[in-house]
This record gives structure tokens, C-alpha cells and sequence, in this order.
């Protein structure tokens, strides 16, 4: 069995074989686009709502990412079956653990859990790169972000999905104050900054990017616990 | 690997308030490996008109010359300074000639016309004009100058925050970018003249 991850980004027919026949493929690329911004006391994901399958729309509104029972966020991209089973898998690892361990899993925790379940996966992975985000232990903001395969990095920003070239260069410059002389490389935003970062980039992309837009959910995740908006995106 | 991506580019221009930038990359590549930092895509073609080609850099270098050759032809018959659009028109007709064994390039041109008006327009490898009354880009980081100017352009940019502001672009496009940067020139055109700058970014 060998099921090759299709890396196309455009809506084209599949490659013909040698053969002269087309293979079927297993993975249907939903597009879309997510990000994350951590912040000292809090943390902000940001997906659209836009679900494709080539140039059609499947539903304008479809969530990309899941609030987990231990008051994280993921966000999932690229293979919306794959993310969605991921989500599940992870939520049912989450309460196995409260009911085992009568706490909450912390971020770090879920984290490892979360690289050991796409890794778990190597031979027939979950096309997925997902962005984690919560509260860590030391109470700071904190986002990981994935490859399918499981490599994970605890990052500040970071941008998946069919806009993930647009927006990430964004997040490097407004996030991570890169290019810019005399900035604090080390300063975060605060909420009002990372919403307003996170609203522009996501504009942006729907400009210029055929497969974001409709609607942009946005969670920060605090101490607090998760608070959730909705915005609207152009539907075109 | 395509052939629009052997040597890498970036090429991005952007209309302000009576001036307009053209920026580009420096690097000249072959695939993984980096050959010249100081590979000069953007050329002047009269002194308003500055042309940017992203591509494969054979096909950007000659293109450059044939040019050059036109335009100081078009000036010997016509006895005037070609004007942006006209040029334009003649890069997109010099492209199509070739539409079925084309030059590997993508053309961004910016000028100021005769009025002072600012003019930009991109063209693909077959000489689609795609006129734009705020910015164009072009090359391996298209895409992450796309996302760059789409939140960084506003209207009306003064010559010396439009400079800013393209710098940004450039700079943070090709460092997300293998195949481009090393290096970046940005041309600011004004009517009273053209200010010349060279970028410091990073080195990889």
C-alpha cells in the first residue's frame, strides 16, 4: 500500500500513472487557513471558515478549530476528515487522562500527546498541520505548531494553510518584529495588538487567496478560560 | 523543480502619492546553489520608466538588452521619450511574439507617465498585462509579497514611507523565501528624480 500525500496546491486533475491510469487518491485537500499568536497571558487562533474542494465550495462555515476539554485550542489545515478524526482522538485521550489522573491535561502534556498521535500515524498520516495552542504550566501564552508527521515547535506565531506564504511573513514582521532596527525581539503583543495582527492578516489573505474567507472564528485562550469571536470575511 | 524557479526572484512594485517604487532581489541562483549576490533584475528604461523582471535569469538578461534596443529605436523614429503604457504594450507584444517557445519572465514595470501620474503593471511569461492601481509582485515569493502588501499598502504614500514600506515587503517576503533575497534594491521614482537604495537584509 503506498499512499502518496498530494502536495498540488491548484485545483488540477490528478497526475496520469504510467499506465495511463488515474490513481485514486486518499486525502481531499479542504484548503483554508489558521494561525496563532502567543502572548505573555494569553493566547490567539484565528482560522476561517471557508471549506473547498477545488474551485467549488463545499459550506461557507465550517469550524477549523476545536476548543479541547482542558481549555486549549486546536487548529487543523489542509485535510478538514483528518483534522476533524484528529480532534476527536485527542478530546477522548483528554478525558481518559481527567478521569484517570482527576485533573485537567496540561498544554505541555497534550502537546507531546499530540506529536506521539500524527507520528503514530507515520506510514498513513493524518494530512494535517496543526497549531495547539493554551496556557502553559509557567502560565504564558503558548502555541506549537506541527508538520503531519508529528515535528513540533513551541513558536510565537505561525501560519498553516493555502495563505500560510501570504500570512506567515506578516506574523514574522508585526509578531516577531523582524527587519525592524531597534525592535525588542523578545516583546510580545497584547490582546488589542494580536486581534488587530490576526484581523489584517486574515483581510489579506482573503484578497488575495481564492480558498479563505466567509468567516473568521478568533479564540484567546487567558487564565480565564476561552473566549470566542466571530467576523465576517468577503464571501468571494 | 519549474523552470520559473531555477534561478529565484522577487520582484515587487507600488504605486504611492505621485511616485512610484519597483524593488527586486539580488540573488542569482542555479537550484539550491546561491551563484552572485549582486544580480541586478531591475533596469532603467527611460528616466520614468523602470522595468523588473523576475524569472530565469538567461531569458531576464537578454530581455533587458532587446529593451534597451527597442526603446532607443522607438525614440530615433518617434523623436520622444517612450511613455509607460506604450512600453508596456511593447514588452507584452515582444512576449507574445514568442507564445509557443516563450522567455521565462515575469515583467513588473513602474513608471511615472508624462502628467506625473504613477503607472505600475505586471505581465505573465506571455505578456497578460495585468494593470493595478496599487501594487504587483512577481518571482519565487510572489505569494509572500502578496500577504506583505496586501496588509502593509495603503494609499497615498509619500515618497519616503512608500520607500518603508516596500522595503518591508521585500525583506520579509524573501527571508520566508530559499530561493530569493541575499541582498535587495529598492527605486523610489519621483518627478523630481530617482532615489536608489540598497537594502540591508539577511545574507541566506
Amino acid at each position: 500500500m503506498d499512499f502518496a500525500m498530494q502536495t498540488q496546491l491548484g485545483p488540477q486533475q490528478e497526475p496520469i500513472s504510467a499506465h495511463g491510469h488515474s490513481h485514486w487518491n486518499p486525502y481531499a485537500n479542504t484548503n483554508g487557513t489558521s494561525l496563532a499568536i502567543a502572548g505573555d497571558d494569553f493566547v490567539l487562533v484565528a482560522s476561517d471558515t471557508r471549506q473547498s474542494d477545488g474551485y467549488s465550495i463545499n459550506t461557507r462555515y465550517d469550524s477549523k478549530a476545536f476548543e479541547l476539554s482542558n481549555s486549549s485550542v486546536l487548529a487543523i489545515s489542509i485535510c478538514s476528515a483528518d483534522g476533524k478524526r484528529l480532534y476527536e482522538v485527542l478530546e477522548q485521550r483528554a478525558q481518559v487522562y481527567y478521569h484517570k489522573h482527576d485533573k485537567h491535561i496540561g498544554t505541555q502534556a497534550l502537546a507531546q500527546l499530540l506529536s506521539n498521535t500524527l507520528y503514530g500515524r507515520r506510514m498513513f498520516p493524518y494530512y494535517v498541520f496543526p497549531i495547539l495552542a493554551g496556557i502553559g504550566s509557567d502560565g504564558r501564552g503558548v502555541a506549537y505548531s506541527y508538520d503531519a508527521l508529528g515535528n513540533m515547535k513551541d513558536v510565537t506565531h505561525i501560519a498553516y494553510g493555502s495563505a500560510s506564504a501570504l500570512v506567515q511573513p506578516f506574523l514574522d514582521n508585526q509578531v516577531g518584529h523582524l527587519n525592524q532596527r531597534g525592535a525588542d525581539l523578545d516583546a510580545r503583543l497584547d490582546r488589542e495588538q494580536a486581534r488587530k495582527v490576526a484581523i489584517d492578516a486574515f483581510t489579506g489573505a482573503t484578497e488575495r487567496d481564492i480558498y479563505t474567507g466567509d468567516w473568521l472564528e478568533i479564540y484567546i485562550v487567558d487564565a480565564n478560560g476561552v473566549h470566542k469571536e466571530v467576523r465576517e470575511l468577503k464571501h468571494d | 523543480m519549474s523552470i520559473m524557479e531555477y534561478n529565484g526572484s522577487a520582484v515587487v512594485a507600488m504605486v504611492g502619492k505621485n511616485c512610484v517604487a519597483i524593488a527586486t532581489d539580488k540573488r542569482l541562483g542555479q537550484r539550491a546553489l546561491t551563484v552572485d549576490m549582486g544580480f541586478e533584475k531591475v533596469a532603467p528604461v527611460t528616466d520614468n520608466i523602470y522595468i523588473g523582471l523576475a524569472g530565469l535569469a538567461t531569458d531576464v538578461m537578454t530581455l533587458h538588452d532587446r529593451f534597451r534596443m527597442r526603446v532607443n529605436l522607438y525614440k530615433h523614429r518617434e523623436e520622444r521619450t517612450i511613455e509607460p503604457k506604450t512600453f508596456s504594450n511593447m514588452v507584452s507584444h515582444m512576449l507574445y511574439e514568442r507564445r509557443f517557445g516563450p522567455y521565462f519572465v515575469e515583467p513588473v514595470i513602474a513608471g511615472l507617465e508624462k502628467n506625473g501620474q504613477p503607472f505600475i503593471c505586471s505581465m505573465d511569461l506571455i505578456g497578460c498585462i495585468n494593470y493595478a492601481d496599487d501594487f504587483v509582485v512577481a518571482g519565487t515569493a510572489a505569494d509572500n509579497l502578496f500577504g506583505m502588501c496586501e496588509s502593509l499598502w495603503e494609499p497615498d504614500l509619500g515618497p519616503e514611507e512608500l520607500f518603508e514600506t516596500v522595503s518591508q515587503a521585500m525583506l520579509n517576503a524573501v527571508d520566508r523565501d530559499s530561493m530569493s533575497g541575499w541582498g535587495a534594491v529598492v527605486h523610489i521614482l519621483t518627478p523630481d528624480g530617482v532615489i536608489t537604495r540598497e537594502l540591508k537584509g539577511r545574507m541566506d
